[in-house]
């Protein structure tokens, strides 16, 4: 049954199913008179006088709200859910935190200046604050000592958010794999999205990634809090 | 022609000529003194002396005691570890009253990699590499100062062309990591756009010494007893394009700060660190030239080809943050004078030394150092005749460098500390090894 | 290889120097006691024929049997760089006079090396430890402090979870165990 294909005028409608209605015709607001609350004040509100929604009725006399777009005539799936747009509008403008540690912060410095420009993305602000951003992309070896300061900022950053890995340091430990005082891989105290090898990655690679993660994020269709996050090796590697 | 006479147009309007007005809403009384409010505490009322957040463990030595104990009207300000300026992670705790810093103390560590200690259970050849990610900026003077070391340890001569190429492509890294200080530099004090003009610059650099060496950022190019490969095509084009504009670039990239009187206005006289000073706390490099020291390595204790190499050591008598921006502009044209010198004299031969692939150097000691871009690279390194280095010791720049901290900047106001700190330029990765 | 510099340092220092002076290629090296360190680089640093005021390096060393802290000094009147090398220092309880009297650069060096070490130095203001956390216990570049190895446990581990360099053993068979899924919050 398609949109806008009711039934012949004057037929009444099953328990539970649409009122058929013919076209051209206006259906009429179903008005529950309010009983439940009463202002204090009962000049308030102009009166309770009802509002005046004059400009839907041309509107509603047109087909112009009736008619199916052609875009999304390709579509098999309809997006109605306003999550799909939020996807699109958070992928399309992913604001990194600026959290650069060590070497590879150069790399994603580099990523973000002119010669790899990652504005093109959405990318370039990289917020001084977490409260601002969207992506910790954490650039270079994590110690010890760091890791209660990152954890924090991590903690600090509204949901949704997301953590990208980048160079080997940060993915598995790297070159610091025998140290005492590094955190071998950050996916030992945060959940990571994306992982960027390299030592550091180059520019490319890390633009590479964060497309990868524009992706992920427009795959999750508004399911942010059951993504899926690393590590995908089982922990007895 | 007569105006015609108007509806009101707001219904507040409406309703007044009608004769109905809105109810005013009761105001509420005047009681939102915070210090009337009872549900907002206020230190004195929670007795902030029972606990003081910075450190969070009771202090031992007399400095820190000194530093943490407050006086009347004073504060502490923690800067850092995470923090906008791009040098790192450095923690910064300040001692305030009002604008004005009274003491610093900055904490380090947060990048501490325990690199000595790898080094101790690695070959030569892997102790080059790990030895790169220090001075990320300027890895190949980080090998260089390794090599040195163990050229000196095990008796090695170094072949001509493998000198000169040393020298070509530690000038050109001393160009892009001088470039870099300049827009980090204008970073920290809020202006954006130099740093593009560096990363232009650098992004060049660095990819002519990727075509030369396989990497943009941690070479790992220096062996003991050469390089690890020859120049190339590729290397030399890039090159030859950079150098035609070289100069001219660097005048323009130099002339965005250097008239600037905003910048000029915060960098002069600010950070003022006199020559005994610089002496006392080992500062090297163009900070101590800044102070009129004309101490560089390159041509008071010389190394490789530079005896040979026709170029002068810039010195500034002030000693404040202009001038030590105002040296590194010199550098990179005296790098530009060098790296010209060397394509002019390039020898040819060999690259590398033929060494055994098992290196086992006979027990000893030796300390090799290098001017980089930030000072005196030092590596002291003690070999026990084993394939493994018996202690390997990294002297870095960065570290004396920041420890003048303390003393350069009480006095100054809360937005000098960026210029102080950047001035001074600092890397966080060799600091903290 | 200076042979003035040497012929000087034994007329100057002649019974605080311990053992013979070894140059070798552009560097001088002479061993002290403990005891002597600031007379030598008072010396050293003040008098007119040397005028070592330039401070390269302050190491510490942990040789199998005791420890030692090297100083590397660079001065005008010679080509050559010193090396003072401090020996004799013992293991279970290494003390050393501070150089910070004559260069106030060695406070952070001398940090470094009690943290490193655990080389207390005498006269240090601020000797608290630099690069490791404030609650660390452990001196890192001992010799018998053994870096992890995959297979065997060492006793330079933390105890903390970031400070276990290999990861947890997993006794679960399922296959989705090393699979993590965020939290639903």
């Amino acid at each position: 049954m398609a949109v806008g294909d009711r039934g012949p005028k004057g037929a009444k409608a099953a328990p539970g199913q649409l009122a058929p209605l013919a076209p051209g015709e206006l259906s009429a607001p179903i008005v529950v008179p309010n009983t439940l609350w009463r202002a204090a004040n009962p000049l308030a509100y102009d009166g309770g006088r009802p509002a005046e929604i004059t400009h839907l009725r041309e509107f509603g006399l047109t087909d112009a709200g009736r008619r199916d777009d052609a875009r999304w005539g390709a579509l098999q799936i309809v997006p109605t859910r306003a999550d799909y747009i939020l996807d699109l509008i958070r992928a399309n403008s992913l604001w990194p935190l600026l959290s650069g540690l060590a070497c590879c912060a150069f790399e994603m410095m580099s990523g973000a200046t002119s010669k790899f420009d990652m504005d093109r993305w959405g990318m370039f602000p990289f917020r001084a604050s977490p409260r601002q951003s969207d992506v910790l992309i954490v650039a270079g070896t994590l110690t010890t000592k760091m890791s209660g300061p990152l954890i924090r900022l991590w903690e600090q950053m509204p949901e949704p958010k997301w953590c990208v890995a980048l160079g080997d340091c940060t993915v598995s430990g790297g070159r610091y794999k025998r140290s005492y005082s590094t955190v071998q891989g950050i996916d030992r105290v945060m959940p990571v999205d994306v992982y960027i090898p390299g030592c550091p990655p180059r520019p490319e690679g890390l633009i590479y990634g964060m497309l990868q993660l524009g992706q992920l994020v427009k795959d999750q269709r508004g399911h942010w809090p059951e993504r899926e996050i690393g590590p995908t090796v089982p922990d007895k590697i | 022609m007569p105006a015609r006479p108007t509806r009101p147009t707001t219904r507040a309007a409406r309703a007044e000529t009608r004769g109905e007005t809105r109810p005013q809403e009761p105001r509420p009384p005047e009681q939102h003194r915070s210090e009337d409010d009872p549900r907002i505490m206020l230190d004195r009322d929670v007795g902030a002396d029972l606990y003081e957040p910075i450190p969070p463990y009771p202090t031992r030595t007399e400095r820190e005691g000194e530093f943490y104990t407050r006086g009347d009207g004073e504060m502490f300000i923690n800067i850092g570890p995470h923090h906008p300026a791009t040098h790192g992670v450095l923690r910064l705790v300040l001692k305030l009253s009002g604008e004005q810093i009274v003491d610093v103390d900055p904490v380090l560590g947060y990048l501490h990699r325990g690199v000595e200690k790898i080094c101790e259970n690695s070959d030569y050849y892997h102790v080059i590499d790990q030895v790169d990610p220090l001075e990320y900026v300027s890895s190949l003077f980080q090998e260089w100062a390794a090599v040195l070391s163990f050229e000196k340890l095990m008796d090695v001569e170094v072949p001509r062309r493998a000198e000169y190429i040393r020298v070509l492509s530690g000038e050109l890294l001393r160009v892009a990591s001088h470039t870099l200080y300049m827009g980090f530099l204008a970073l920290d004090l809020g202006g954006l756009t130099p740093i593009l003009y560096s990363f232009i610059e650098r992004d060049e650099i660095v990819e002519m010494l990727a075509a030369l060496t396989g990497a943009r950022m941690l070479f790992n190019y220096f062996r003991i007893g050469g390089v690890n490969g020859d120049l190339n095509h590729e290397f030399m084009s890039r090159l030859g394009d950079w150098m035609s504009r070289a100069a001219r670039q660097t005048e323009a990239n130099a002339g965005l700060l250097n008239e600037n009187e905003i910048f000029v206005r915060r960098a002069r006289g600010v950070g003022v660190l006199d020559r005994a000073t610089a002496l006392r706390f080992g500062v090297t490099g163009g900070n101590l030239r800044a102070a009129g020291v004309p101490f560089d390595i390159r041509r008071a204790h010389p190394y490789s080809i530079y005896p040979e190499l026709d170029f002068n050591v810039p010195t500034r008598l002030e000693g404040d943050s202009l001038a030590r921006y105002l040296i590194r502009v010199d550098e990179v044209r005296e790098s530009i004078k060098i790296i010209d010198q060397c394509l002019h004299n390039m020898p040819d031969g060999p690259v590398m030394a033929k060494l055994p692939r098992l290196l086992r150097p006979r027990p000893g000691r030796a300390w090799g150092a290098c001017e980089g871009p930030r000072g005196m690279l030092g590596v002291y390194t003690i070999s026990d005749g084993s394939d493994q280095p018996f202690r390997f010791r990294i002297h870095d720049p960065s570290f004396l460098n920041l420890e003048t901290v303390p003393t350069l900047l009480p006095g100054n106001l809360l937005a000098d500390t960026m210029t102080i700190v950047a001035s001074l330029d600092p890397v966080l990765g060799g600091i903290d090894k | 290889m200076d042979r003035t510099l040497k012929r000087r340092l034994e007329a100057r220092l002649g019974t605080q120097i311990q053992g013979p002076i070894r140059q070798r290629h552009d560097q001088t090296e002479i061993r002290i006691q403990p005891g002597d360190v600031p007379d030598v680089l008072r010396t050293l640093h003040d008098s007119v024929d040397f005028r070592f005021e330039i401070l390269a390096d302050l190491a510490g060393v942990d040789t199998g049997e005791s420890m030692q802290v090297v100083y590397h000094l660079w001065s005008e009147t010679s080509p050559d760089w010193l090396r003072i090398i401090v020996d004799g220092i013992s293991r279970e309880d290494p003390r050393c006079p501070s150089a910070t009297f004559l260069w106030t650069g060695a406070e952070w060096l001398e940090r470094e090396a009690y943290d490193m070490f655990g080389i207390v130095f005498e006269g240090n203001r601020d000797l608290r430890r630099i690069f490791m956390p404030p609650d660390y216990t452990s001196f890192p570049l001992r010799k018998d402090f053994l870096l992890p190895d995959d297979a065997a446990r060492s006793p330079g581990e933390g105890v903390r979870h970031v400070e276990r360099p290999y990861a947890p053993a997993v006794v679960a068979d399922d296959p989705a165990a090393g699979v993590r899924r965020a939290p639903a919050s």
